[in-house]
């Protein structure tokens, strides 16, 4: 697959996720139950909800990044979020819950994967080191279960966000990567 | 001949209240003249030296002056305005040129008939945001967005105050959800040669969006001919142009587009209406105000649409 | 007469191939010799009841005769080593089963179909050609893996030439293939390397609705598409014949080629009831049609 297409296809994977994840998250604040599933909830973020992978950030930074830094960010977060959200999936009461929280999983797989096969086919390396959380989420698990599903709401917030996010990104990179030429300038370095 | 000179100011008085006006230093029974906006006040009015105005309606608003009965010197002017306390105002934020910013704008539901002044502050999270006020009297003001893709709430407090009172009002909101752009503009719709059941339209970027590259827009069509009441929707995901294959024959169509972020966000309002017939076998002269005027701004056709109607009106919208 | 034992045959059990030549030893015991005053001589190879022709024999030893069959398929189960002892009476020695059949094709024609149980709940069924019968119990299983993830096999249920897979992802190009497996070898078939977004058979369209359109030769027909559009992009076909009429006339496929609602079919007959039916496929023309809807009919106005 040319790197164009690659990103069309991981572009596309990007909305259809968060298409996905809108009725998802509001299936399972539902299933958290008030006040998480209330339009205005605005909860605190407390310390164990900040080491969820921020999408916050500078807007001129943003716009400057390369190619390279705006698809390792992404890939970054992605591999965290998907430990994060396995947690989550594991400790699911419904099965239809738990059903459609699995198949995001893997679908949220397919998008990190698809991320690290654009990166592959553009000659960037797959960021280093520790790519999944800091600690399992659980070693400092949230005290108490109201505490607990502020972290959830928190890691689903989140997560829709950096789907807003990636769309942009992957957007700029499909109009910055036509199919043809990269394939011809990789060519060219003897590929 | 009246003497103007004493204190004067103004005096702030609510609907209804009961005024009671001191002729400056005067003494309680000194004789003196009242008048109001140049009009000598009644004396039914006075008690002694004192003017009494009960239950003051807001047409008692003006200029009340009293004089010293015999020397006419001007002893006491007020200028008198009568209003109302300001009500919860109503505010409104959104983002209309994503992602450079926000703006906010306000009004009050009821007008109060005295001066009223507006405070804004804007907070995203613990952070004080400045908010670039427009020139009065336009209620509105510019927020630049520092950073993106924040999901920490924005918390916008707008507080007024005139001279009978405060109130505030306060706006909690997400980033994206209120991105709104303004609507598609330069709408053109033409038949299509030798095809009378085809329209082409075409429409641009709202200018006020300001990266359509990276933030692209995606749009809904609405088309209906004059005669029939039921709108046909389409939705466009890319591109700003559209070819309608369904047009019935020779009947004259109403055409309007809205715009969304691809992403995030809400439908923009509908844009101006154009019309346009299709193509027919005998030529026709083209009711399409686009063709006749040579600009390319948006037609504005003799047919006066119906008020624009809001994008989220149920009865607009197809599986919305 | 003889109580223990007195020999075996190897191999045990074997499957063999069909048209191979397969070479039977049977192996007398030591002791039995002594005691029974028996040799390998004296062995005769039967399959069922039916004795095998002496030529087919050879005696490696006193205690190992051996028989040979160039052609596997006229061999069957029991195959069974004998002896007669004393002279007259027939003795059986050791029998074993022989299973005969083929090594599994490549299988052939893999193609794949997704279809949507909910919004969100892809399910893809594969079938493939198994390849000739082997007469032998012959496991199929149906494999996919991304570059770094392989799923578990889809295992058929009482079939052998299909299974469907529960979980399907969208947007990741998905390698899938189908191995069979039996005693006498494995085969592999071509690998289906393919984004499953690309194999979707579309719910039709629901909701469908016909009302008048605004003029007495054409109808309006409005319907619901179920896939959201984040998932997939639709193109469609209409169809509408008379109520009476067996002949279906088909909206121009370029007319309906994008995401739509409803359409204006014009160029009918005034004050005639017609029957609508419209089906669905993904804009690129990518996967399979939908089924055509349910048919749903409507009057044009009077001229």
């Amino acid at each position: 697959l040319g790197a164009g297409q690659s990103i069309q296809q991981t572009y596309d994977l990007t909305r259809y996720l968060e298409h996905q994840l809108r009725t998802l998250a509001g299936t399972y604040l539902n299933y958290l139950g008030p006040p998480f599933n209330e339009p205005d909830f605005n909860p605190p973020r407390m310390a164990r909800a900040e080491r969820v992978p921020s999408a916050t950030v500078d807007l001129d930074l943003w716009r400057g990044l390369t190619d390279n830094a705006r698809l390792a960010a992404n890939y970054r977060a992605y591999s965290r979020l998907l430990c994060y959200l396995r947690v989550l999936d594991g400790q699911v009461g419904t099965a239809e819950l738990r059903h459609r929280l699995s198949h995001f999983c893997a679908s949220l797989q397919g998008l990190v994967l698809s991320i690290g096969g654009v990166m592959s086919s553009l000659g960037y390396p797959l960021p280093a080191g520790p790519v999944g959380p800091p600690g399992p989420p659980g070693a400092s698990a949230a005290p108490n279960d109201f505490l607990k599903k502020m972290d959830d709401f928190w890691l689903l917030k989140e997560l829709q966000t950096w789907l807003w996010r990636s769309a942009k990104d992957f957007n700029r990179l499909k109009k910055k990567v036509p199919p043809a030429v990269v394939t011809l300038r990789l060519e060219a370095r003897g590929f | 001949q009246r003497h103007s000179q004493q204190d004067s100011h103004v005096q702030y008085e609510r609907v209804g209240a009961d005024v009671t006006m001191k002729c400056g230093s005067m003494d309680w029974d000194a004789a003196v003249t009242w008048t109001a906006n140049g009009t000598d006040i009644d004396e039914s009015h006075l008690n002694g030296s004192y003017l009494i105005l009960k239950n003051v309606g807001l047409s008692q608003s003006g200029q009340y002056f009293c004089y010293e009965g015999s020397s006419w010197h001007l002893k006491y002017q007020t200028n008198l305005r009568v209003g109302t306390p300001p009500k919860e105002p109503v505010l409104m934020c959104r983002s209309n040129n994503y992602p450079k910013g926000f703006y906010c704008s306000w009004h009050l539901p009821t007008p109060t008939y005295i001066p009223n002044f507006f405070n804004i502050s804007v907070i995203h999270g613990t952070k004080d945001m400045v908010c670039e006020k427009d020139s009065p009297p336009k209620n509105r003001c510019h927020i630049k967005y520092l950073q993106l893709f924040s999901t920490v709430k924005y918390k916008v407090t707008l507080t007024v105050t005139n001279a009978l009172g405060k109130n505030f009002t306060t706006l909690t909101f997400d980033e994206f959800a209120i991105v709104k752009p303004d609507p598609p503009e330069s709408v053109v719709a033409k038949p299509v040669p030798n095809n009378p059941r085809r329209l082409e339209v075409s429409w641009q970027n709202p200018s006020s969006w300001p990266d359509p590259e990276s933030f692209p827009l995606k749009f809904f069509l609405r088309y209906r001919p004059l005669i029939l009441d039921q709108w046909q929707h389409v939705e466009l995901s890319d591109g700003t142009s559209h070819t309608i294959t369904d047009a019935y024959a020779g009947k004259e169509y109403i055409i309007q587009v809205a715009a969304k972020d691809s992403d995030i966000g809400t439908w923009s309002d509908w844009s101006v209406a154009v019309h346009a017939t299709p193509w027919t076998e005998e030529p026709k002269h083209l009711t399409t105000e686009a063709q006749i005027t040579e600009t390319t701004s948006v037609s504005t056709s003799s047919f006066m649409a119906p008020p624009t109607t809001k994008i989220c009106d149920k009865g607009a919208m197809v599986g919305s | 007469g003889l109580v223990q034992s007195c020999g075996h045959i190897i191999p045990e059990s074997p499957v063999l191939a069909l048209g191979s030549n397969f070479t039977a030893l049977c192996i007398l015991n030591e002791s039995c010799l002594d005691f029974g005053n028996i040799y390998a001589s004296q062995i005769i190879w039967k399959i069922k009841n039916r004795v095998v022709p002496k030529e087919q024999y050879r005696e490696i030893n006193r205690t190992v005769s051996s028989v040979t069959f160039n052609d596997t398929s006229s061999l069957a189960t029991p195959l069974t080593c004998n002896i007669l002892a004393d002279g007259q009476i027939e003795q059986n020695i050791y029998g074993i089963t022989v299973t005969v059949g083929l090594a599994p094709e490549k299988p052939k024609n893999l193609s794949c179909i997704v279809h949507l149980l909910s919004r969100y709940t892809p399910v893809m069924t594969c079938t493939w050609d198994p390849g000739r019968h082997t007469f032998l119990d012959t496991q199929f299983r149906l494999r996919y893996r991304w570059p770094e993830e392989l799923f578990p096999d889809c295992i058929p249920k009482d079939v052998n030439n299909s299974c469907t897979i529960t979980d399907t992802q969208f947007f990741v190009n998905t390698e899938i293939w189908v191995e069979a497996t039996n005693a006498l070898g494995k085969a592999e078939s071509d690998h289906l390397v393919v984004d499953p977004i690309d194999l979707v058979k579309p719910v039709s369209p629901q909701n469908v609705s016909v009302s008048s359109g605004a003029l007495p030769t054409g109808l309006t027909l409005s319907w619901q598409n179920w896939i959201p559009e984040a998932m997939m992009k639709l193109k469609f076909n209409i169809r509408y014949r008379v109520v009476g009429d067996t002949n279906w006339t088909e909206v121009p496929s370029e007319d309906t080629a994008y995401p739509r609602t409803s359409f204006n079919v014009q160029g009918l007959r005034p004050y005639t009831e017609y029957a609508f039916s419209i089906r669905c496929m993904k804009e690129d023309g990518q996967g399979y049609w939908s089924d055509w809807s349910e048919e749903k009919t409507g009057i044009t106005s009077e001229e």
